[in-house]
């Protein structure tokens, strides 16, 4: 079987944007194949993270980005699965390779999100949820995850603070992310003290609303290194997806099992162990998120996410020495919906090239990318990325 | 109170096509019909005893496909809450709103609102399940086909 490998990646600055989906795609084609040929002589497929048609009033995502990169002639198309559409579209792509079926397969993500405003995303990330009991008593995104907070503090003995101490971590990460919306530090005190979106979530426990498009070129080794030097390539060695119940009630509150199994599908395809990873991006959208995930993927004890925030050699026997969301993570880099994915697997490639600049955790090998759609893991696909 | 309710006194059996009609409690429309008269259905695993609302064709813990269906206690527990500062347009009027995941005495959890102020519930706290039609306000945002299906509420016990 072909080894997939990432050949190239590209993206738009994340943030509130003047463009539109189509020309942030551009800008992500434009640097992704700044150094490679036309994708129409060497682009056997691809795929489009999207989340919502609501944005933009457009769906065809496929066609119109395939016909935007001259590949007019290759099968695309759309792919959702809310906030996990970057990964699935990733996902298609690895496989299409290891397959044999393709050489070379352009896995992207676009999400125009600030075209709507603040309600606009409110509604259109609402459905997500279930409709017949979730959608249908008001609530929201934030307050989805409030449940999960509240109810992980009130198991694990969390408090506000520590979450926002996470926010503070993913934050001064993004101050060091050319890529990311915010670019600047803030205190535990600007978190604690910004206004309540839905308790014990505040402001700054939320990832924003973002605009942004991400491409992500994944080839054979050996079409690869036609292209390019091997050191400029990383390998997708291990890929992993899972779901779970679409309505929150029904699942375990404080251990997202579909995350799990997706980390751990990823991990047997890699045949690599939690603790050999070194950087990993997990699916930050609201702080309480970043605890339950590092459990759940195996890098923390149970009842000791929390402790993300901290230096790994601070933190309790047991946990990895992984560095979190050195991207910024969806809080602070930003959270284009169904270009996440795609972005998370930047910062991995980035980190695993030598290129993450000041950024840069030293010596990293092996990374893991873990990107979740509906609310936390509805939808979980992970990826195992490593250093060639 | 729970009690199953058997068809052709074989029950529980896989739906057939034929069963699935808007009267079923399999069907949204059956559901949300029972709920009107103030039947909250869920549905039982015959395999591994599973309890879920709605009722649904095949079990999630286990998979399996013999689902009986059982009228569900009104009374629960709340196991985790919050209060959403800024709903959707369609319940702005009533913000901010209390939410919970509550857990019913049957085992099946459904989350719902809570017709309290935040601070006056918190995790553990008795509920009970009432059953409303929906506001003017709410029919507005409110699909066709969903505009006479009711609306739970939970309320402290
Ligand atoms: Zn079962």
């Amino acid at each position: 079987m072909p080894d997939p490998v990432i050949l190239s990646v590209g993206a738009s600055p994340v943030g509130d944007s003047e463009l539109t989906g189509r020309d942030l795609f551009s800008v992500a084609l434009a640097e992704a194949f700044e150094n490679l040929p036309d994708p129409a002589g060497i682009v056997d497929a691809l795929y489009v993270g999207n989340q919502s048609e609501s944005y933009e009033h457009q769906i065809m995502y496929g066609t119109l980005l395939a016909e935007w990169a001259g590949l007019r002639h290759v099968p695309a198309e759309r792919v959702e699965g809310c906030a996990a559409a970057g990964a699935l579209a990733l996902r298609h792509a690895v496989r299409d390779v290891r397959s044999g079926q393709c050489d070379v397969v352009l896995a992207c993500g676009v999400e125009k999100m600030t075209a709507g405003g603040t309600a606009g995303a409110t509604e259109a990330l609402s459905a997500a949820f279930d409709r017949a009991l979730e959608q249908r008593s008001g609530i929201t995104a934030p307050s989805q995850y409030a449940l999960l907070a509240e109810r992980y503090c009130h198991e694990t003995g969390a408090t506000e603070e520590e979450l926002a101490r996470v926010a503070v971590k993913n934050h001064s990460n993004a101050a060091r992310n050319p890529r990311a919306q915010y670019q600047s530090e803030i205190d535990a005190e600007t978190v604690l003290e910004s206004p309540y979106v839905a308790r014990p979530l505040k402001l700054f426990d939320c990832a924003p609303v973002s605009d942004g498009a991400a491409a992500v070129v994944i080839a054979s080794e050996e079409v690869a290194a036609t292209l390019v030097d091997s050191e400029e390539t990383v390998r997708a060695s291990g890929v992993g997806a899972g779901s779970n119940n679409l309505a929150v009630a029904e699942r375990d509150l404080t251990f997202v099992e579909g995350a799990h199994r997706a980390a751990r599908g990823a991990y047997e395809e890699a045949g690599v162990e939690a603790s050999e990873i070194d950087v990993a991006e997990v699916h930050d959208a609201f702080t309480v998120c970043e605890p339950l995930l590092a459990e759940a993927v195996g890098f923390a004890p149970r009842r000791a996410g929390v402790e993300c925030a901290l230096e790994p050699g601070e933190r309790s026997d047991g946990w990895s020495d992984v560095e979190l969301s050195t991207s910024g993570g969806l809080k602070a880099r930003g959270h284009p919906i169904g270009a996440t994915g795609l972005y998370q697997a930047i910062e991995a490639y980035e980190q695993l090239t030598g290129r993450a600049g000041d950024r840069q955790v030293e010596g990293a090998k092996r990374a893991l990318c873990v990107n979740e759609g509906g609310v936390a893991d509805a939808v979980t696909v992970a990826h195992v990325l490593e250093a060639t | 109170m729970t009690g199953r309710e058997r068809g052709d006194g074989e029950s529980p059996r896989r739906v057939k096509p034929e069963d699935l009609t808007a009267e079923s409690p399999f069907t949204l429309p059956g559901f949300f019909a029972a709920l009107s008269d103030g039947r909250l259905l869920g549905g039982r695993c015959d395999e591994c005893e599973q309890a879920f609302v709605p009722p649904r064709p095949a079990c999630y813990a286990c998979g399996s496909r013999e689902i009986a269906v059982e009228e569900q206690p009104r009374e629960g527990t709340i196991l985790t809450n919050t209060e959403v500062a800024r709903p959707a347009p369609a319940f702005a009027a009533d913000a901010p709103l209390t939410i919970a995941i509550v857990e019913l005495d049957s085992g099946v959890r459904l989350t719902g609102r809570v017709a309290a102020d935040y601070e006056e519930v918190e995790i553990g706290t008795p509920v009970e399940l009432t059953v409303r039609e929906l506001t003017d306000q709410e029919k507005e945002f409110a699909l066709d086909h969903e505009e006479e299906w009711p609306l739970h509420v939970f309320e402290p016990a």
